[in-house]
């Protein structure tokens, strides 16, 4: 009987191809930009973290807390407390952590031969290469001797030792630095691999130097900006987060001095952005298939006027509510569905369109597609009820007098 | 006894104002009867004829179907009965449109929950070759005549072999020549065992049937055998 039904109610939905499309639109458009709406926010998000977790979700940075400036502008304080010994003592004091580097850099004229560049100047340590997955392609790394003995080393960025050494093979070479009023001459005993620009900016045309080097031949101070970390596993580096603040809490005895962020912070809290941007389109987008929904109890509510006399016929015949009921219900259920599928497809195609002008993976997940639809079922159900059963009360002998 | 009606009354109300269409009918009727009611317009024919097919119930009074007495069945055992007992010819032959003859025929199938769309097919099949139908069978409503479309409604009524065949005015949407057809076919049924009450105004047609009860204001006026 059941399959007898529902032969009805799609003669009845093919009877009126026209209308029942039109009334459809609204599902059809809801589901369409909810499945849309949701992809894009996925993909932009799965593109902004793919980014950032290239820097590994391990990573730790340790820096000056950040403290309120003059007109309520954020501005960092300055504070003079990271030195290269605590950064042994941290490593030392918190078995989480693997390895640290201190964050120092400086910028001045590189001069070799005839040429010369402008950059950027970045002190390092033995374990900067293994902390940023970034290893020499040419010649070795600093070694932990020539950063204890502030050696005049220096490795060139891949772009760096283009500019400075054209065809031509800098390795032992000499490269005049000058800074402010120094100058130092370094060897050349290293040039890093290629890694283009990532979130860390670009690395190509840095020259890395001890870390020593800074501090006491260009700075004359102790002191670092900051440390970066690597936590022994991404599972831990919530654990080592918390053993750097508890540390660091009790050796400075001041939180303000002292500010942690993990990779996985930033990731989570771009997640949370992002997803509560993508839920909150698709909400505004669900709104139209509420609206949908409302399209699709009107038509219903005119096809059961329209039907009344039909609806008459088949009760004197027998046809008991139930039967009435779940004829229309299952014309509404239809409808949504139907637009449900149709909606599917179009905001797929809609996904698809838009990731390849932003140049993200397409993601459609199976709980979009699922809860879109599933939301269109509702909706057919819920919009359907109310026309199905006011058709299923008819009073047969009114219901046959219909003109 | 197939049908015991006693004292049936029927009061429509419309807001505040009162309408009496029945006020008291009591009469019995057996199997195998060929029974016409006759009367004005407006005497309470079709608001009898409800009854006694269940469509509708009686303000007061008692109606046995069958010893059933179905005067307090609920909606859903009336639409039971109709479905089982019942087979009805309306005035405007009331088929669905956008169906086939042959898919009108089933509809009651569908409800009696006869299962299997080849053996649904293969009774209405007999019940229209029967009714001389049997070649127009995948035609739609209005592509058949009027007395075409009477037969197509009698298939349909004896489709799930009831044991009442109910007619309001069956004849009064055709001419004369195609209405006598229609009322052979009821006396064709008749003599095969089928009981059959015919509402009728015209009392030329009335007096083809076996037995006449007459209403007048809401009331029998007369009762009897006529053949
Ligand atoms: N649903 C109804 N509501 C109010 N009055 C009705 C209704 N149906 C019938 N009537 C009234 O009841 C009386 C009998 O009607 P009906 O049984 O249709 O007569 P007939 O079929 O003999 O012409 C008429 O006066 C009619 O106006
Ligand atoms: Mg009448």
């Amino acid at each position: 009987m059941i399959f007898e039904i529902l032969r009805m109610a799609l003669d009845s939905l093919t009877a009126n191809k026209l209308r029942s499309f039109l009334s459809m639109l609204g599902i059809i458009i809801g589901v369409g930009a909810v499945i849309a709406i949701v992809s894009v926010g996925s993909g932009a998000q799965s593109q902004v973290t793919s980014q950032i977790s290239q820097l590994g979700s391990n990573i730790i940075n340790i820096g000056p807390g950040i403290s309120r400036g003059r007109n309520g502008r954020i501005s960092f304080s300055a504070t003079d407390v990271f030195t290269m010994e605590l950064a042994n003592q941290l490593l030392n004091n918190c078995p989480s952590l693997s390895r640290i580097t201190p964050n120092v850099q400086s910028s001045g004229l590189l001069i070799a031969g005839s040429a010369n560049y402008q950059t950027s100047v970045v002190g390092v340590t033995p374990s900067y290469q293994e902390i940023y997955d970034y290893y020499p392609a040419l010649g070795q790394f600093i070694t932990e001797e020539q950063q204890e003995n502030a050696t005049n080393v220096m490795i060139l960025g891949a772009g760096l030792a283009e500019e400075l050494f054209p065809s031509q093979n800098p390795l032992g070479e000499k490269v005049k630095l000058f800074i402010r009023d120094r100058k130092l001459l370094f060897v050349v005993i290293g040039v890093m691999e290629e890694k283009g620009t990532g979130a860390m900016g670009n690395l190509e045309n840095q020259a890395l130097i001890p870390a020593s080097v800074i501090l006491k031949k260009i700075n004359n101070r102790k002191y670092v900006n900051g440390y970066t970390a690597q936590a022994v596993s991404t599972g831990v580096a919530k654990t080592a987060v918390g053993e750097v603040e508890y540390f660091l809490t009790r050796y400075l005895t001041d939180t303000d001095k002292f500010r942690i962020t993990s990779q996985e912070q930033i990731l989570d809290t771009i997640n949370q952005v992002t997803g509560t941007l993508s839920l909150m389109l698709g909400g505004i987008a669900g709104i139209s298939l509420l609206v949908g929904g409302i399209g699709i109890m009107n038509i219903m509510l005119v096809s059961v006027t329209e039907r009344t006399r039909e609806i008459g016929i088949r009760k004197a015949l027998g046809a008991k509510r139930k039967h009435i009921l779940s004829q229309f219900l299952i014309e509404s259920l239809a409808m949504s569905s139907f637009g449900g599928l149709l909606g599917i497809g179009l905001g797929w195609l809609g996904a698809m369109g838009v990731s390849k002008i932003g140049g993200w993976p397409l993601v459609v997940t199976h709980t979009s597609v699922l809860v879109a639809f599933s939301f269109s079922l509702l909706v057919g159900l819920f919009f359907g009820i109310y026309p199905a059963r006011k058709a299923s009360k008819l009073d047969p002998v009114i219901a046959l007098s219909y003109e | 006894m197939l049908i015991k009606a006693d004292h049936l009354r029927k009061v429509y109300k419309m807001g505040t104002i009162k309408v009496e269409a029945l006020k008291e009918a009591s009469f019995q009727i057996s199997e195998g009867e060929f029974v016409a009611i006759i009367g004005p317009s407006g005497s309470g024919k079709s608001t009898l004829m409800h009854i006694l097919g269940c469509l509708d119930q009686p303000t007061t009074g008692k109606y046995l179907l069958d010893e059933h007495d179905v005067s307090r069945a609920s909606d859903d055992q009336l639409a039971e009965i109709r479905n089982k007992k019942i087979g009805f010819v309306f005035q405007q032959f009331n088929l669905l449109p956008k169906a086939t003859i042959l898919q009108n025929v089933c509809v009651p199938l569908i409800y009696s929950g006869i299962r299997g769309r080849r053996r649904q097919q293969k009774l209405a099949e007999r019940a229209l070759q029967m009714v001389g139908l049997g070649d127009r069978m995948n035609h739609r409503p209005n592509e058949i005549s009027g007395g075409q479309k009477q037969r197509v409604a009698i298939a349909r009524a004896l489709i799930n072999n009831p044991s009442l065949i109910l007619a309001d005015e069956p004849t009064g949407n055709l001419d004369s020549k195609t209405g006598k057809e229609i009322i052979n076919i009821f006396q064709q049924l008749n003599n095969e065992g089928h009981t059959i009450i015919m509402v009728t105004h015209d009392q030329e047609i009335a007096n083809q049937a076996r037995r006449v009860i007459q209403l007048r204001d809401g009331l029998i006026q007369r009762d009897e055998v006529i053949s």
